[in-house]
């Protein structure tokens, strides 16, 4: 795109571009990460039977998915099932009742006990667990709208074709990743979460920036940018070699180029609707 | 008020002393740190600002290592305590040490009498602060929780305090590292784990913890030094009947809404009162559930420490959905407003808002954004309160938000130092999309989705207090970091890039660097040692000492 020239601007420009190697990740599997998450395994059919189970016997006062009914509460915010191992507690619970709040006691089999008690710590581990999250259907938008802003206001048309690079687009990616590589085609994010931070020589995904380091006496080198800081410049040339060069001010001249610098200064200007137009569009591109 | 809190201090500052010999000298909190770092921000006004200049900008050009220290992350060599088995249950922990790239000092070290007390996930450490040698190390046996980081400690004459990934909070015998005792603070099967540092204020031990995974019940709590009972809890959420109540449509929802208090509070002696910035409320990012401001959550809260009963609250995120805890420093320092000497207030929020207040009733001064990119709100109220643009709460169809989740900056500690007048940040301007996935009425846990799609910039930012404007800019690679202004005109920083970095506090530009191992992890600290000024930064598993030889 443009190559900066007045330092300041520049350095932003440098950082933005090293900033995408640094953020651009995949996501960790789950949560928070360390133990005690993403931990918990379940026995699919016991979870299954447990659900069954609950749905005909607790579901009418607690909710189907035990969130909550009439007249039960909620039992995935139980303490008691919480912290119970195994169906232990929650056998103990049931097998007496709360007949003061309108429970009666059941007479379950400790099979059937078990079976709940997974389906109700299966549920809990779930809500737990944002990296499960399934993300729903995002596909809203109008593919015409989608078309026309491509075409127009986006200025997508300007380096992209629905016939050329594009083609078959909607049939590679499903929804939420073609909508996450509109948005910057450098691989996804990953979800938040501070302290993440990876080593810059992470290989990109997608188009690298490129960088030229400029000496007075006019010797010049340039190749894929690997780090940039205040005091150093890292690149990999095109025999694949890394080099590295101290940086004092304003020498070396350094200079990068983020080929994707357009879709970066995009995230400002996109209203919702653009993006959910524009996803819509390139899904039909299959 | 002044003279009556000095004498309390004075009066207990005489009898723990004859009783700890080596023990922390109370007095040492009420100060400005110079040969001592008594408490986790040095001092209780969490300004990150030292009066030390023996190394300063003029000399700083010849700042060298002192020593580093590398810890051992096993139970090897340790005194070993704790409830959980021998061998932790469950995988990606190892022996704790937390963060996700292997062990990681986050901990800003205490330093007292010439020994450095500090602790990461299950484990604690007295360390030489002249060679970096060992002391003592002490080994928690966890039963679990996330590892995802520890503040450090708290002091108490000889005794110190940490928490625990699994909600301890564990008394160690600084002399020694013999635990005195442990606590509960929560249930880790509920999601909580605990990662502040305590703070001491007379005979109370002040602690908060974490855990917004599931939707409970969020609280601060003061205990007893000696014996580790509870003195009085403050739960972050009005039960019914209190005010703030009405910011909740039901008992239910305000009982299970979350914001914990997971930094270090900050506190003014002379008005007694405690500034506790809490976090994000729950379901995190699914509001259905919660109509309402959802006060106290997300906000700075002023409490009287004796008691725990609040003075007053300033919200930073009104019905937060970004997961936008307000849970960055509140800094305290006396300035100007309106002409006026005032004892203010400012914090640098998640959200992206810089707030100042009047820290005497809480009263807004100033609301400004201090990145550019923030697009989630519609206007500020006339409380100060940034008014949220229902528009950008998490969709199924997903919406573009800035800042993402991991905020404008972060829980690093930035810092104001009060010969520039500039409040001192690092920042970060991200895009995430944010995807409606739980749209049951009774959402849980997180209830969205959250894919980041990049950053525009990233930079330390310097901020005048009086206006809010951005009085220069630097660019850095990574976001929030962990700062030190001193009166050696020097600010110390890291660039995101694995350098710690001595900054000109009043341009930006870099004077020193070292190239460390792993980025710097902790805001640095610094202390006078037999007349020598030390900088002691936490990398990852290391710790780095700078100093100039003589």
């Amino acid at each position: 795109m443009r190559i900066a020239h007045c330092a300041h601007a520049f350095a932003a420009l440098l950082i933005g571009s090293a900033l995408g190697l640094v953020a651009q990740q995949p996501a960790p599997p789950a949560g928070r990460g360390g133990f005690g998450r993403g931990g918990p395994q379940f026995d699919p059919a016991a979870v299954e039977r447990g659900q069954r189970e609950f749905v005909t016997t607790c579901g009418f006062c607690h909710g189907s998915n035990a969130r909550g009914g009439q007249t039960g509460p909620d039992l995935t915010r139980s303490v008691l099932v919480m912290d119970d191992d195994k169906g232990k507690e929650i056998g103990e619970y049931v097998k007496v009742g709360r007949p003061d709040k309108g429970m009666p006691k059941f007479n379950l089999s400790e099979q059937q006990v078990s079976d709940i008690a997974a389906f109700l710590h299966r549920e809990i581990a779930a809500a737990a667990n944002r990296g499960g999250y399934k993300i729903l259907n995002i596909l809203v938008g109008d593919p015409k709208a989608g078309e026309a802003y491509f075409n127009g206001a986006g200025k997508c048309s300007t380096c992209h074709s629905p016939t050329g690079d594009l083609k078959g687009v909607g049939a590679k990616y499903d929804p939420v990743t073609l909508q996450g590589r509109v948005l910057l085609p450098r691989g996804r994010g990953g979800f938040g979460g501070f302290g993440r931070r990876r080593g810059l020589a992470a290989a990109p995904q997608g188009p690298v920036t490129t960088v030229t380091v400029t000496y007075p006496s006019g010797q010049v080198y340039s190749g894929a940018l690997v780090r940039v800081t205040d005091f150093d410049v890292t690149l990999r040339d095109s025999s694949g070699a890394l080099r590295s060069f101290f940086r004092n001010d304003d020498v070396p001249k350094v200079e990068t180029r983020d080929p994707l610098q357009a879709h970066v200064d995009m995230l400002a200007k996109y209203k919702d609707a653009d993006v959910h137009n524009l996803t819509a569009y390139l899904a039909t591109l299959k | 008020m002044k003279t009556t809190r000095y004498l309390l201090a004075s009066g207990l500052t005489l009898l723990p002393l004859a009783l700890f010999g080596q023990g922390l000298d109370p007095a040492l909190l009420l100060r400005a740190p110079t040969d001592a770092w008594p408490t986790y921000h040095g001092d209780y006004s969490g300004r990150h600002y030292s009066t030390l200049q023996q190394i300063n900008a003029a000399n700083v050009k010849n700042l060298t290592l002192g020593w580093t220290w590398r810890g051992n992350f096993t139970s090897f060599g340790a005194i070993v305590g704790g409830e959980g088995p021998d061998a932790p249950a469950g995988g990606g922990g190892g022996l704790g040490g937390g963060g996700f790239d292997g062990p990681s000092v986050k901990a800003i070290p205490l330093m007292v009498n010439g020994v450095l007390y500090f602790s990461i996930p299950d484990h604690a450490f007295a360390v030489d602060a002249r060679t970096g040698r060992n002391i003592w190390h002490y080994f928690w046996k966890t039963q679990g929780g996330i590892h995802i980081g520890n503040r450090g400690m708290g002091m108490y004459g000889n005794w110190l305090f940490f928490e625990t990934p699994d909600n301890y909070i564990v008394s160690l015998d600084a002399a020694t590292g013999k635990e005195r005792w442990h606590k509960k603070i929560a249930d880790v099967k509920q999601e909580y784990f605990s990662t502040p540092a305590p703070v001491v204020i007379r005979n109370h031990v002040i602690l908060g913890m974490g855990g917004d995974s599931l939707d409970v019940p969020g609280w601060l709590e003061s205990r007893d030094p000696e014996t580790g009972e509870i003195q009085w809890k403050w739960y972050t959420t009005p039960r019914k009947g209190e005010p703030g109540f009405e910011s909740w449509p039901d008992e239910y929802a305000a009982a299970h809404g979350g914001g914990m208090p997971w930094q270090p509070p900050t506190y003014d002696p002379e008005l007694n009162l405690l500034y506790v910035p809490t976090g994000n409320p729950n379901p995190v990012m699914a509001g259905q559930s919660r109509p309402g401001d959802n006060l106290w959550t997300a906000s700075i809260v002023a409490l009287d420490p004796d008691t725990g009963k609040m003075a007053w609250y300033f919200q930073c995120s009104p019905h937060d959905t970004h997961d936008w805890d307000a849970t960055q420093v509140p800094i305290l320092f006396d300035g100007v407003a309106n002409g006026q000497p005032r004892k203010l207030l400012a914090q640098a929020s998640r959200n992206g808002f810089f707030f100042v207040l009047d820290r005497t009733n809480g009263k807004n001064i100033l609301s400004k954004p201090f990145i550019e990119s923030a697009n989630w709100f519609k206007g500020i109220d006339a409380r100060g309160q940034p008014i949220r643009d229902p528009e950008k709460d998490p969709k199924v169809e997903g919406v573009l938000v800035s800042p993402n989740s991991d905020g404008a900056t972060n829980w690093p500690a930035p810092s104001f130092s009060p010969d520039t007048g500039l409040l001192y940040v690092g920042t970060s301007q991200a895009y995430a999309m944010f995807y409606l996935t739980d749209t049951d009425a009774r959402p849980q846990g997180y209830g969205a989705a959250e894919r980041g799609v990049g950053s525009v910039e990233h930079s330390l930012r310097a901020i005048d207090y009086k206006t809010g404007n951005i009085v220069w800019k630097h660019p850095t690679v990574g976001g929030a970091m962990g700062l030190l202004s001193t009166a050696g005109g020097l600010l110390f920083g890291s660039d995101g890039a694995g350098n710690f970095v001595a900054y000109d506090p009043k341009s930006g530009k870099p004077l020193w660097h070292a190239g460390l191992h792993a980025n710097p992890s902790n805001a640095p600290q610094t202390y006078l040692l037999d007349g020598r000024q030390y900088v002691l930064v936490g990398a990852g598993d290391s710790l780095y000492a700078f100093t100039l030889h003589p």
